[in-house]
């Protein structure tokens, strides 16, 4: 359980400091801020025992949130906690910064008092809390409000209400994702990862069952059997999900048995899956780094990027960070494409190119020169950096298709008005030169 | 700085709260409200304007009644009178049609922290048992925990331990697991909450429908639950099956506990279920929380302890990220380590070597000891890179590899030639004292196989003066006298030089004996030297060089998911042996940013001092109440100390104040006699009463305690105390 929970902004100074439990003091408060966020060096955990109480923090931008406890307690379910704590202020307030916090102060006490009591956490649900924090204030609720949340107090499914009504039934399904890549100079992979996610947003009436399809290789596959060849034929490839994960409202009984992902939803915005794939993914952009020093005070620089998907395609936002040395005295940049330019605060060349379609080459060359030092370090050589956005999952992952099912009122799965959104972004991905 | 001109803030804020024109508008109202919990989360004192807030509380505005009711909840301690008038309005809403109201009214009466609530919360907590809203019923059933909490130690209430066991069965899901949580911590004297049959086959039937905050502590209780029979077990596991692959970290983890802890009994299980988690766990490394992945690390490496290779297969999931902070990394390469088979040797190798050249100094050096530590056994080809990092000539990574090699040449002597050879040339770049010793004791164990091992040598004793650090002084002398043994014509000369600075010259006691230890060793003739300096290394049957057997799995899970894996096993033993009161400790660690003027020894030499009496840190007694004790007690005992300067009241309070004695009165600096009276509570309920005099004239202060229950061992401690503050305020002006 959780003792206190406090918030920092960069300087140390609490914004917020809720105590759930005696055994927890004000003057932890400063054990922390003493300890960790003026510490000299680096931080060395994201676990801190000061005194026998152990503080568990998480940074977001310059905030910093921190739960304290005093029991030998479960470190994964503390920081589950503050990440959810951190969603729901997001998703309340926007980016978690001093400014809004400070603003949205009260609706933070507000929803610590509802998330926690006595350092347990209690339901966590965005949806489900909305109806409990007041932050506007109700001026005097009408009888239709109180009854809604009766029904939601002693509801059985704690993600959706009753009654739910809408003009116009829509759906919008993200497939969100983030390459992760590591790279050697010689251009083999040494490790690369694709996490996404699939953030749906429901606007449906009453009590809908959905019903979720993808390109699973183990349905694609089970689905086959009989006609075997069907999948080849049609061109769809299958994909191989190393693991996934669901919202609580999928039926995961039906997930292990049939594979079928099957759920009422929640009202809103919310993340139905997550998952995980190694195998077979495509990596949208390769970089070619070419590093050579020519004596000690020259370094010449050339990097080519290689778009590896259609050409009908467009990415996006592209941007490469090129490192270069900390004694660096002036840079020449050649681009063929986009803007590049060297930012001496960051020590790298910023390459940004607005749009690039698939299958396409771009160059850039740049001559760095150095001042000379009798440091003898060696430069270390960060690697090259890069992010990105395109319009396709590079996990390979395709919606097959997406029914809605409500018996009780009358509208089908055809009235429905269903969009859905590919978007692939730059996780971490680092080529080394 | 928010901590000065409180008194202004708050009386400004009074005079708000009690405007009648603010009164009568919500809107200013509510922002009045607002300010003082703005001012409250800062850290100002605005518990004098309880009286005001609780009349605030009477309103039909929710949110400004749960502002007042946060408010209350932290002062209530200090003004347990004023808090029992809104305990009224509390008891009012507990009523209310609106079961937000009513939840929100128990919870928050419930979180009052002062001893005489609890009889006029034992009613509203009752009925919120059975109250049909089941938000309510979650506030009600954690409010049995709380009001156990307050009431210390009573006896406990049986009816209501039994409605919570009857209450297992509540609809409400999260009333279920808070009623798991209220019994507990009700029952955490006799053990904690009573895991049956029924009731864990109970829980196991509604685990689907919780939460997976409750999903996590529910398997945390069942691990309590002992099985009676092999069927049963696996009944459990088969139940279960589905959480080890949940989405929620917290849940797989809790969940592979359970597994662990069930099959004790059954080691081809455990192997299994390890297996199987083996998917999971590595999605939480690969995280992108680092939080999140440094615990997925730490477990990762508890299960390494029990089967070395287990994620050999999924080696480059552990290569380092170059964004990554680094307690990863250096989690990340301790695993590399004990990943190496002959497959992945070159590979996990060649990615250590990348790390040697970091910018972070701790993290190239550590990558160093980690490629050491394979060494042990592919030395070929680690000390091919670690002979190849020297030509890097810089000053950490040469010391990083000295003492690499200094730990190698002890564990596999079979490497010495080799690594003799690269050491010439290294003395240039190193400058620490850790890497300086490695390569003087290598230079003096193996310095036949070095041909300009006594040169080398030479140069450290010809800079000795300058050399600060002792042990690298004790290092040389050794050294040069195992050198002298092998190579004696080309070392007498220099270790005649070395042993007459150390024993004329050194300031260094510990070194000067060393010196003259081996002088007079030297004296006893060299064959006694030989005898004593060159025996037998070490004695083979203590088994230094064969690594670790693989530990049995029921060594770490009972550690498992929780903080012994984040910690290590000794830190956390280290941890929960130390004794003494952490709010001491805590509280010298918060002082010593503010510094006042006293010396941090001594700061913390009081504290530990007030540990033994272990007074209260908020006791609280009126200026009439001491008057009237101070009255009707006889004086206990009068000592008399030292004082020579002029009392400075601010520093006299907050040096008291941090021994926990509080200030009542004292006179103004100057003022003749001066005066001041402290008071102070312990645990067991004693009260000291103090007066501090001094008369203008004498050279010494005064210092009457007087005691409530006498005892005498209690007062000696305490004027111990009092008498150490009286002394360290004394030195640190005098």
């Amino acid at each position: 359980m959780i003792g206190g929970l406090f918030i920092y902004n960069h300087k140390g100074e609490v914004l917020i400091s809720r105590v759930y439990r005696d055994d927890i003091g004000r003057n932890a408060v400063d054990a922390f801020r003493v300890n960790v966020i003026h510490a000299r060096q680096q931080v060395r955990s994201p676990v801190t025992n000061i005194a026998r109480t152990s503080f568990f923090h998480v940074k977001r931008s310059n905030i910093w949130l921190a739960a304290v406890t005093k029991q030998n307690v479960n470190a994964a379910m503390v920081f589950e906690f503050l990440y959810k704590m951190c969603d729901v202020m997001t998703s309340y307030f926007g980016k978690i910064s001093e400014e809004n916090i400070k603003n949205n102060f009260v609706l933070i006490y507000e929803l610590l008092d509802e998330i926690l009591d006595f350092g347990y956490p209690q339901n966590s649900e965005t949806g489900a809390l909305k109806t409990f924090i007041t932050q506007q204030g109700i001026k005097s609720q009408t009888k239709e409000e109180q009854s809604q949340i009766t029904s939601q107090v002693t509801g059985q499914i704690g993600w959706r209400r009753e009654g739910i009504k809408y003009r116009r039934n829509e759906l919008f399904l993200d497939v969100l994702e983030s390459v992760n890549l590591l790279m050697s100079p010689q251009g083999q992979v040494l490790s690369a990862h694709v996490s996404g996610r699939v953030v749906m947003k429901s606007y449906l009436s009453g009590m809908p069952e959905c019903k979720f399809g993808m390109n699973d290789k183990i349905v694609i596959e089970k689905q086959g059997k009989g006609t075997a060849d069907e999948s080849a034929k049609s061109g769809k490839q299958s994909i191989a999900i190393d693991d996934c994960t669901f919202h609580q409202c999928v039926r995961l009984s039906k997930f292990e048995s049939e594979r079928s992902i099957s759920f009422i939803p929640p009202d809103g915005e919310y993340e139905l899956m997550r998952y995980r794939t190694t195998k077979d993914i495509i990596l949208p952009f390769r970089v070619i780094p070419l590093v050579r020093e020519v004596g000690r005070t020259k370094l010449e620089v050339k990097v080519v990027i290689k778009s590896n998907f259609k050409p009908s395609l467009l990415a996006q936002k592209i941007e490469v960070r090129i490192p270069t040395p900390l004694n660096t005295s002036g840079v020449q940049v050649i681009c063929m494409k986009g803007k590049a330019k060297y930012k001496a605060s960051e020590n790298a060349i910023v390459w940004k190119i607005k749009r690039m379609a698939g299958m396409k080459e771009s160059q850039i060359s740049a001559e760095i020169e150095l001042l000379p030092t009798n440091d003898k370090k060696k430069w270390a050589r960060p690697p090259i950096s890069m992010n990105f956005e395109v319009p396709f999952a590079p996990s390979g992952l395709k919606v097959r298709y997406l029914k809605v099912f409500e018996p009780k009122l009358n509208y089908s799965d055809h009235d429905v008005i269903k969009w859905v959104r590919y978007i692939g972004r730059s996780g971490i991905y680092e080529t080394r030169c | 700085m928010p901590y000065s001109g409180s008194e202004e803030i708050v009386k400004e804020l009074r005079r708000s709260l009690c405007n009648p024109n603010v009164q009568a508008d919500r809107l200013r109202c509510r922002n009045v409200v607002l300010r003082v919990i703005r001012y409250m989360s800062q850290g100002l004192d605005v518990s004098g304007l309880f009286m005001e807030m609780v009349k605030a509380g009477a309103t039909l505005d929710i949110v400004q009644k749960k502002l007042v009711y946060l408010y209350m909840c932290t002062y209530a301690a200090l003004k347990p009178n004023l808090a029992l008038l809104a305990i009224n309005t509390l008891r009012k809403d507990c009523t209310d049609p609106n079961p937000m109201v009513r939840g929100l009214a128990l919870r928050s009466m419930c979180s009052f922290r002062m001893p005489g609530i609890s009889e006029y919360i034992q009613q509203p907590v009752l009925n919120g048992l059975r109250d049909k809203a089941s938000y309510v019923r979650r506030a009600a059933v954690l409010g049995c925990a709380k009001m156990q909490t307050l009431q210390g130690d009573t006896e406990i209430d049986g009816a209501v331990v039994n409605e919570l066991y009857a209450m297992l069965r509540d609809p409400d899901p999260i009333v279920m697991v808070n009623c798991l949580r209220a019994l507990e911590e009700i029952l955490k004297h006799e053990g904690g909450v009573v895991i049956n049959k029924p009731i864990a086959h109970h829980l196991l039937n509604r685990m689907k429908d919780l939460d997976h905050w409750g999903q996590s502590e529910v398997l945390a209780y069942l691990v309590r639950y002992k099985t009676r029979t092999e069927d049963e077990v696996f009944t459990i596991l088969n139940v279960l099956d589905g959480f080890l692959k949940s989405s929620q970290p917290n849940v797989v983890m809790a969940t592979t506990k359970l597994f662990l802890l069930l099959s004790e009994d059954f080691p081809h299980v455990q192997i299994d279920i390890l297996e199987r988690v083996k998917g999971p766990l590595l999605a939480i490394c690969t995280s992108e929380c680092h939080e999140l992945c440094f615990l997925g690390l730490c477990h990762a490496r508890e299960i390494l302890r029990s089967s070395p290779g287990h994620f050999s297969g999924h080696y480059k999931k552990f290569f380092c990220m170059y964004s990554e902070p680094n307690y990863i990394k250096y989690q990340k390469m301790e695993i590399l380590r004990e990943l190496v088979n002959d497959e992945n040797v070159q590979q996990i190798l060649e990615e250590l070597q990348t790390y040697c050249t970091d910018v972070s100094v701790e993290l190239a050096q550590m990558a160093i000891l980690n490629i050491g530590r394979i060494a042990r056994t592919y030395s070929e080809r680690c000390l091919v890179i670690l002979k190849g990092l020297l030509g890097l000539k810089q000053e950490h990574i040469t010391s990083a590899v000295i003492q690499t090699f200094h730990d190698l040449v002890w564990l596999c002597p079979q490497c010495t030639a080799n690594v003799c050879q690269a050491l010439p040339g290294c003395e240039e770049n190193i400058q620490d004292s850790e890497g300086k010793q490695a390569l003087i004791w290598l230079l003096g164990m193996h310095g036949e196989q070095v041909p300009n091992a006594p040169y080398i040598l030479e140069e450290f004793v010809d800079s000795v003066k300058m050399e600060t650090s002792a042990a690298v002084k004790m290092e040389l002398i050794t050294a040069m006298v195992r050198l002298f043994l092998s190579r004696p014509a080309e070392c007498q000369d220099v270790l005649g030089r070395l042993l007459y600075y150390v024993i004329e010259e050194e300031l260094d006691m510990a070194v000067r004996d060393r010196g003259l230890l081996y002088y007079r060793l030297l004296q006893q003739g060299i064959e006694e030297v030989k005898r004593v300096v060159c025996g037998p290394k070490s004695d083979p049957s203590l088994d230094v060089i064969s690594g670790q057997a693989n530990e049995a799995v029921s060594a770490w899970s009972k550690g498992f998911n929780t903080l012994i894996p984040i910690y290590g096993r000794e830190q956390w033993d280290r941890l929960t042996a130390q004794k003494g009161d952490s709010l001491e400790i805590l509280q010298g660690s918060a002082v010593k940013a503010n510094e006042i003027d006293t010396k941090p020894e001594q700061r913390e030499e009081m504290s530990r001092d007030s540990g033994s009496v272990s007074l209260l840190t908020s006791a609280h007694l009126s200026p009439e109440q001491f008057e009237e004790r101070w009255t009707l007690l006889e004086a206990a005992k009068v000592v008399t100390v030292d004082w020579h300067k002029d009392s400075c009241p601010d520093a006299i309070q907050t040096a008291f104040q941090f021994v926990h004695i509080q200030l009542v009165a004292i006179s103004r600096a100057g003022v003749q006699p001066w005066k001041a009276y402290l008071f102070a509570k312990n645990e067991t309920g004693s009260l000291f009463l103090i007066e501090l005099l001094t008369v203008k004239g004498k050279r010494d202060m005064q210092i009457t305690v007087k005691q409530a229950n006498s005892n005498e061992q209690l007062l000696n401690n305490f004027i111990a105390i009092v008498k150490s503050v009286i002394q360290t305020l004394g030195e640190t002006k005098g």
